[in-house]
């Protein structure tokens, strides 16, 4: 029997303090990587890293990417990893949206943007309702997708200028990835860019600020703790999905106008390049962490790489080790960082 | 709601499996064409010959019918020119030689200067080609290999051969799976583009121990390779980059600098599109410094983003660019240079898609080579005819090669792909 008179207190010797560096690393996280690239390229090229034009020339070329990532940001988040269809769901938009030219412009965009909504409908259902392995059921429908599309045009890429025989619907199609707004201040902004940018802002504002957003975290973080608080799980998966559908859908038809051509390659790579970017900005493929701030931080991020490895001069092979490397960083210094503060 | 999704899942359903089964067609001479095909599937296409029959009379073995007069889809003759090269001396040690001479590239650009062929090799049955069967085993789905499919099937027309066309769509494992379908379908002839020149000895050597004469087209392999087949055809690709190198340096007074927008790492047309006009201007045009050459692929976006980050790195030392294809890359460059409004910069580019043509007429791009995928079909065809009949073929025979420029390029439409 213990003797309650000789009890000793004794002292909890647990670091209370956390790491100051961590938690700065945490808090700013993939931004401090864009800092350090900013820095970077000023000191390679102190004439022309700070220039509007190539500023501009990198937000330009991940601006495809970066709208792609807006919605697949939504499925990482739901816990759902990754969407293997998004290269389809890429050229099918496009493709349909080039083959309906011949009607009328406005009809072309419209078609491209639900022909993608239909994927992620799809998607939405299998994944949402029928609960189907979102890696597996994705895949399988790309290559579905895939065969149709060859099918249906005869494995031929169709050009807007063949399709329809009002030349200007072509250029009008052509422009829509040419246009420049900000002309009258004397800036030269990409009509893609600002897309990007505008679907960024939309994307925070869901995710963090309604009561869906909320939900997708819950979902993601315990589809079971999800379901059981009374949360339409399936409702709430199926409407990610159109959201990244939607985004699919406008980088495919956005993608078809800059290549000039509707193809069923169109959107090869950006399932892998998207998620890599949604994955650098902090988001973890467990899903119910991270936030569309830090998603662009990723985006901004490899666009930014490749900016300053190009300045540097660094051949090709080289700078794929260089941006492994990188990005193995980025991921131990997110992981690190979180298990340091415990959040992990 | 679930009722129309359901319906729509089930619709896409029947589709993606009319698709493995491919899309029916007639053809002009009323046999039945399939186009397009599932890849994954191993999507085939056949097309039923039958007999050449010219004023009623069957043309008799022993004689080619008259093949000069059928065009491609690009209004050009579809049986090319074909070029028989020499090969020049070959240094005793390439790679002691600098990548900046030709020398070193010896082996990858004359493949084939030393091969023995097999004692194996098939004899020609010298009974013509009309009702013959023969396989073709093409590497990968793409635009270009729809119109080269188009051509093996206008050319197998022309001389009245069954053809059968498989795709593995860029998988080797389903290419010899592939060819051991066609071994066991025991045809008269297989062509085959392989998937990758390491590949291709084990298929080239599987196909002729079977006892089935094996022809190699447009992919250049190695000699091991080319022991086991009868003969090869295709785009003479250094060649032609040689010549578009040439024309280049002229364009630029034989002074400037020079970036390269390269095919694929690894693959034959990586090194033919970037060492073959480096070499030749190191020869010809030393003044002309190359700047910079990267791989970005064929992303539109991304080419853009090298050739806009060139823009800013080089200034005015930035010369000319020349591209490894004239689709991708060739967008990214030109908006590249119209955003940057730095049209002084000359652009070549290796290809002939529309997009490639588009620009030629459009004067953004100085030139282009002719790289007719239907002619490369109907090159192997010939030679495969001709072997039926048994005429002599050459080993190994390239198609000449043709400059696009703003002179000739109407002559070229419409385009193949």
């Amino acid at each position: 029997m213990p003797n309650s008179t000789n009890t000793t207190v004794r002292k909890d010797t647990r670091t209370q303090e956390m790491n100051k560096f961590m938690v700065i690393v945490n808090r700013l996280g993939i931004y401090v990587v864009v800092a350090l690239l900013l820095i970077a390229g000023q000191c390679i090229r102190p004439d022309k890293f700070f220039t509007f034009s190539n500023i501009n020339s990198v937000l330009q070329a991940v601006s495809l990417t970066g709208i792609c990532a807006v919605g697949l940001a939504f499925i990482v988040y739901s816990a759902n990893f990754n969407d293997m269809s998004l290269p389809m769901t890429i050229a099918f938009s496009g493709m349909v949206s080039v083959q309906l030219l011949q009607y009328n412009f406005v009809l072309s965009i419209l078609g491209g943007i639900a022909a993608g909504l239909l994927m992620g409908a799809v998607n939405g259902f299998v994944i949402g309702k029928l609960r189907a392995h979102p890696i597996i059921w994705s895949m399988a429908f790309n290559f579905v997708m895939s065969g149709i599309v060859r099918w249906a045009w005869a494995g031929n890429q169709i050009y807007p200028d063949t399709i329809t025989e009002n030349a200007a619907t072509a250029e009008q199609f052509y422009a829509l990835a040419r246009t420049y707004l900000g002309k009258s201040i004397g800036l030269q902004i990409p009509l893609m860019v600002v897309v990007m940018l505008v679907m960024f802002v939309i994307g925070h504002v869901i995710l963090t600020y309604t009561s869906f957003g909320n939900q997708l975290k819950i979902i993601g973080s315990n589809y079971d703790v999800g379901r059981l608080s009374g949360i339409n799980c399936a409702r709430v998966v199926f409407i990610a999905y159109m959201i990244n559908a939607l985004c699919a859908a406008i980088c495919g038809i956005f993608l078809a106008s800059l290549s000039k051509v509707g193809a069923y390659y169109n959107g090869e790579g950006y399932d892998f390049e998207c998620v890599t970017a949604v994955l650098l900005g902090g988001m973890t493929l467990a899903g119910g962490k991270g936030n569309m701030v830090g998603v662009f931080g990723g985006v901004l991020t490899v666009g930014l790489l490749t900016n300053v490895m190009n300045l540097l001069g660094i051949p090709t092979f080289n700078q794929y080790l260089v941006q492994g490397v990188v990005f193995l960083f980025i991921v131990w210094i997110n992981t690190n960082s979180a298990r340091k503060l415990g959040k992990s | 709601m679930k009722r129309i999704v359901a319906l729509l899942l089930a619709l896409m359903m029947l589709l993606s499996m009319a698709a493995c089964g491919g899309q029916e067609t007639t053809s002009e001479n009323g046999s039945n064409t399939q186009e397009g095909g599932s890849t994954n599937a191993g999507g085939e296409t056949s097309t039923e010959g039958g007999a050449t029959e010219e004023g009623g009379e069957t043309t008799p073995a022993g004689e080619l019918p008259d093949y000069s007069t059928v065009m491609s889809t690009d209004n050009q003759p579809l049986f090319p020119e074909m070029v028989i090269k020499d090969f020049p001396e070959r240094p005793e040690d390439p790679e002691a030689l600098g990548e900046d001479e030709a020398g070193h590239w010896y082996d990858m650009e004359h493949a084939g200067w030393d091969a023995v062929k097999s004692s194996n090799l098939p004899t020609s049955p010298g009974d013509g080609p009309e009702g013959k069967e023969i396989y073709v085993i093409v590497h990968g789905d793409h635009p270009w290999t729809t119109a080269y499919t188009n051509g093996i099937n206008k050319a197998c027309e022309t001389f009245g051969i069954d053809v059968t066309v498989l795709s593995p769509n860029w998988d080797v494992n389903l290419q010899n799976q592939q060819i051991d379908q066609a071994i066991n379908a025991q045809p008269d002839a297989i062509i085959l583009i392989p998937v990758n020149a390491e590949s291709a000895v084990q298929q080239f050597r599987k196909i002729t121990e079977a006892g089935i004469p094996a022809f190699g087209s447009n992919l250049l392999t190695t000699s091991a390779a080319m022991e086991y087949m009868i003969a090869w055809t295709g785009p003479d690709d250094w060649g032609q980059m040689r010549e578009l190198a040439r024309e280049m340096a002229d364009a630029m007074n034989k002074e400037g600098g020079v970036c390269y927008l390269t095919h694929n790492p690894g693959g034959s047309a990586y090194f033919a599109r970037m060492y073959g006009p480096r070499t030749e201007l190191a020869e010809y045009a030393p003044n002309i410094k190359t700047l910079d050459f990267q791989s970005p692929g064929f992303d539109a976006a991304a080419c853009k983003q090298v050739v806009s980050d060139w823009i800013t790195k080089y200034g005015d030392e930035l010369n000319a660019i020349f591209c490894a294809d004239d689709s991708a890359q060739l967008i990214g460059t030109i908006d590249a240079i119209k955003e940057a409004g730095r049209e002084d910069i000359l652009v070549y580019a290796a290809g002939n898609s529309k997009t490639g043509q588009d620009y030629v007429k459009a004067g953004d791009v100085e030139c282009i080579n002719y790289q007719s995928a239907e002619g490369d079909a109907a090159a192997a065809v010939l030679t495969v005819a001709k072997w039926f009949n048994g005429e002599e073929v050459p080993p190994m025979a390239y198609m000449a090669p043709v400059m696009i420029n703003a002179e000739n390029v109407d002559s070229f439409y419409p385009c193949q792909w």
